[in-house]
């Protein structure tokens, strides 16, 4: 297989139709010399139109491609491509007819042959000036384009093509059909010229330019269509007319028709430029006004931007913005193009005005828009007032002053409250978000603080042969108010400890972590439980708030005399389960909480108990957490619950018993009920 | 949910506290106690036969007013509780501090 090379269009397209020219050029030459010397050359002048057609669309090939190639399709950019291309054609003749004026009558300036190839270069700079800005008009006429028109465009190429075999049927005389044909494409090419979209899209600069270049494009047109008359009323000295083409006369008529469209509408676009430019800026403004701050950006750049496109968009002669903080003391953020003092007395102004009174006191802040101000100063004639609404409520204003009297349109009114509107949103959007940064950092926190606080709560509980312990806690919240630990005095005696702050949550976490270390230091000097509680009580009643308490109960067990002896400060009594009569009985014993009376009659309310264990025994101490906890028909797990569970599950070992008593209380408060206070639990079963 | 009545019976002042006393709304029987206390009340019974609960931080209310009422003499005076209630007071040991009567009458009746 041969592998065919990839063919360039470009350079193929642009080097044949050179070559169709030279070729062109050298058969029409051939032809004159045949005249002159009244020898028939025996070229048939059907040879010509076709190298002209072939020229015409290697031409048309090259700029087609050109034109889609060229990223650069600014409309000003392609104007001037339009307008060079003419003005090089134009100098070009303008250049041969000086020379023809040197040359005067001269035998050089009669030759035929010279004369000839200046009108085939002629020919070739009019093709290509009139096929590529007809290309370039295609491409404005595109611009934004609908399906009707890209048909209307087909048609018209269709018509275009037409035109260039049109010699074929016409042998080049001017009748009722090359009029005919000329009219419907003229016809065709008027309807085109009115797609103008591109226009507004220029700025007031751009208009300008634009204007200048299709002047220059209309001139240079008009020239090149008039030489090519003289050309014609000169027949004789050419033996074939290559210019009287419908092809090209009706290129020239489009070309001229858009131009001249153009060139008018253009014209008379200029004084509303203005106005399609501010609202260009508008919905610009409008985006980067609704583009999200960053979390570490600031509000004020969205206010910042705020009053710049409020400013530019009501044409205001100064302008200020001011937050209102706490109690109505109102900084002032921003002034521009505004004096201090000037806004001091416009401020005064405003005060004083009775319907920005009552603009300022309304309630419904959401509802709010911009209050347009006549005043008497010096300087400014009209204010507007526009407020800066954030969740619902007025978080500052914005104050738009202009020299002349009624500044404000109703226009520049909508478009300012839209513009407030949308920085309000992003300002609150901001604002959302920082929170919710905010809230994930303490949800951080949180979860340091369980941390710490479950290792406040002992690892491994101290014990010897004499009995087995088991120990849980759960708190509703991330912390937790419970607490429980152990403690071994000597070989032969342990204390169990259990604790309940009031309430729940943080303030309950800090005052567990309180109670843990005055427990620690009181449990090593070795106390009775009775002293036990009273030294907590005087040590808690220093460091609890006014309305918080704890209740505790403490448990000295001595494995060698099998003695245990108890206090209980307040807190829901201890379950005790006799294995002789196979019993359990809350153990009665009277105690105030700690942290109710602070004074010293607290060792009146505090009692201190004592009983022997034997084997099987088992002590269940747990917070209220368990016995308060709801199910869905809002009953309490209770305390009969617990003591038949323990009752029933005896034989298990502690911590059997206590996953016992744990599922059933999930059971009971059922599958997705949460036990809303935090809950702790311990099982002690006597060998 | 919980909502307060102050009733004034001279020379008593009656609060019937309705509902759950818990953690969420403790703040609401604090604010009726010191309004009380602000309005110069001497002598406060609490209807506690419409408190269906009451949690630690209800009973840190009562609590933390003990000392107060103590120094500016005003007499504090619980009646009426369910059983479940009087539980929870009596498990705090605070039946000991603050006179608890069946009812009504028992409580206008001590002096």
């Amino acid at each position: 297989m041969i592998k065919l090379p990839s063919i360039h269009i470009g350079r193929l397209s642009l080097l044949l139709s050179i070559l169709v020219w030279l070729a062109l050029l050298f058969v029409d030459l051939v032809r004159l010399f045949g005249v002159i010397n009244n020898l028939n050359s025996g070229i048939a002048p059907e040879f010509t139109w076709i190298l002209e057609i072939l020229f015409f669309l290697t031409v048309y090939l090259f700029y087609n491609y050109n034109l889609q190639k060229n990223t650069q399709n600014e409309f000003i950019n392609l104007l001037w491509r339009a307008a060079s291309t003419g003005i090089f054609a134009s100098a070009a003749f303008l250049v041969i007819q000086l020379f023809y004026q040197f040359l005067g009558d001269s035998k050089l300036g009669q030759e035929p042959f010279l004369r000839n190839f200046f009108y085939h270069v002629h020919f070739a700079l009019i093709s290509i000036f009139l096929i590529s800005t007809t290309l370039l008009w295609k491409k404005l006429i595109l611009y934004q384009k609908t399906k009707q028109v890209v048909q209307q465009w087909q048609t018209y190429e269709i018509g275009l093509l037409f035109a260039m075999f049109f010699v074929f049927f016409s042998q080049n005389t001017f009748g009722y059909s090359f009029i005919f044909g000329f009219v419907i494409l003229t016809i065709l090419g008027g309807f085109l010229s009115v797609n103008l979209k591109w226009i507004p899209y220029l700025t007031f600069k751009e208009k300008w330019k634009s204007l200048l270049f299709l002047a220059l494009i209309i001139v240079c047109s008009v020239y090149l269509f008039l030489q090519t008359n003289a050309y014609s009323s000169a027949q004789q000295t050419y033996p074939i007319n290559l210019l009287d083409n419908l092809f090209l006369i009706s290129l020239f008529v489009f070309i001229l028709i858009y131009a001249l469209f153009s060139f008018l509408v253009t014209l008379f676009n200029l004084p509303t430029s203005s106005v399609f430019e501010q609202k260009l800026t508008e919905a610009i403004n409008f985006q980067r006004l609704s583009q999200s701050i960053q979390p570490d950006e600031d509000e004020e750049k969205v206010l910042d931007i705020l009053l710049d496109s409020s400013m530019s968009a009501s044409f205001a002669d100064g302008a200020w913005l001011e937050l209102y903080q706490s109690e109505r003391n109102q900084a002032v953020l921003q002034e521009r193009w505004i004096e201090s003092k000037e806004r001091e007395e416009l401020a005064e102004l405003i005060e004083s005005n009775t319907s920005a009174q009552n603009w300022a006191k309304d309630t419904k802040a959401e509802l709010l828009s911009p209050l347009p101000l006549k005043i008497k100063h010096p300087k400014f004639g009209s204010l507007l007032l526009v407020p800066l609404v954030v969740n619902k409520a007025v978080i500052g204003r914005l104050v738009l002053c202009k020299e002349l009297k009624d500044g404000f349109n109703k226009e520049m009114v909508t478009i300012i409250e839209t513009f407030s509107r949308q920085a309000s949103i992003s300002v609150e959007n901001h604002r959302l978000l920082n929170q919710a940064i905010q809230n994930e950092r303490y949800q951080e926190e949180l979860k340091i603080a369980q941390r710490v606080q479950k290792a406040l709560l002992p690892n491994e509980l101290d014990h010897n042969q004499a009995f087995e312990i088991c120990a849980y806690s759960n708190a509703a919240d991330e912390v937790g108010g419970d607490y429980y630990d152990t403690f071994q005095l000597d070989q032969n005696r342990f204390v169990f400890i259990i604790g309940d702050v009031s309430g729940k949550g943080t303030s309950a976490a800090f005052h567990m972590a309180q109670m843990k270390g005055v427990f620690q230091s009181l449990i090593q000097l070795n106390l009775s439980p009775k002293e036990f509680m009273t030294r907590s009580n005087a040590a808690l009643s220093r460091c609890l708030e006014r309305n918080h308490f704890i209740t505790a109960s403490i448990f000295i067990i001595d494995t060698q005399n099998h003695q245990v002896c108890h206090a209980r400060a307040g807190h829901v009594p201890t379950l005790l389960y006799r294995s002789g009569d196979q019993k359990a009985k809350y153990l009665e014993i009277g105690g105030l909480g700690l942290g109710i009376l602070r004074n010293m009659h607290y060792e009146k309310h505090v009692e201190e108990k004592e009983f022997t264990y034997h084997s099987g025994d088992i002590l269940v101490l747990f917070t209220d957490g368990i016995v308060e906890a709801k199910n869905q028909k809002s009953q309490q797990f209770g305390f009969e619950r617990i003591r038949a569970l323990v009752e029933m599950n005896q034989y298990l070992s502690p911590r059997e018993i206590q996953t016992k008593l744990i599922d059933t209380l999930h059971d009971f408060v059922g599958g997705d009920g949460l036990i809303d206070d935090d809950y702790s639990l311990m099982v002690v079963k006597f060998n | 949910m919980l909502s307060i009545e102050t009733q004034l019976e001279n020379p008593n002042h009656i609060l019937i506290p309705k509902g759950e006393i818990d953690a969420s709304n403790s703040v609401q029987l604090d604010e009726s106690i010191r309004k009380l206390l602000e309005e110069g009340a001497k002598s406060i019974l609490v209807d506690g036969s419409f408190i269906e609960y009451i949690s630690s931080a209800g009973l840190g209310v009562f609590m933390s007013y003990l000392e107060d009422f103590q120094e500016r003499g005003v007499s504090l005076k619980i009646f009426s509780l369910s059983p479940r209630v009087l539980e929870v007071f009596k498990i705090l040991g605070l039946d000991r501090l603050i006179p608890i009567f069946p009812n009504k009458e028992a409580a206008l009746n001590d002096k």
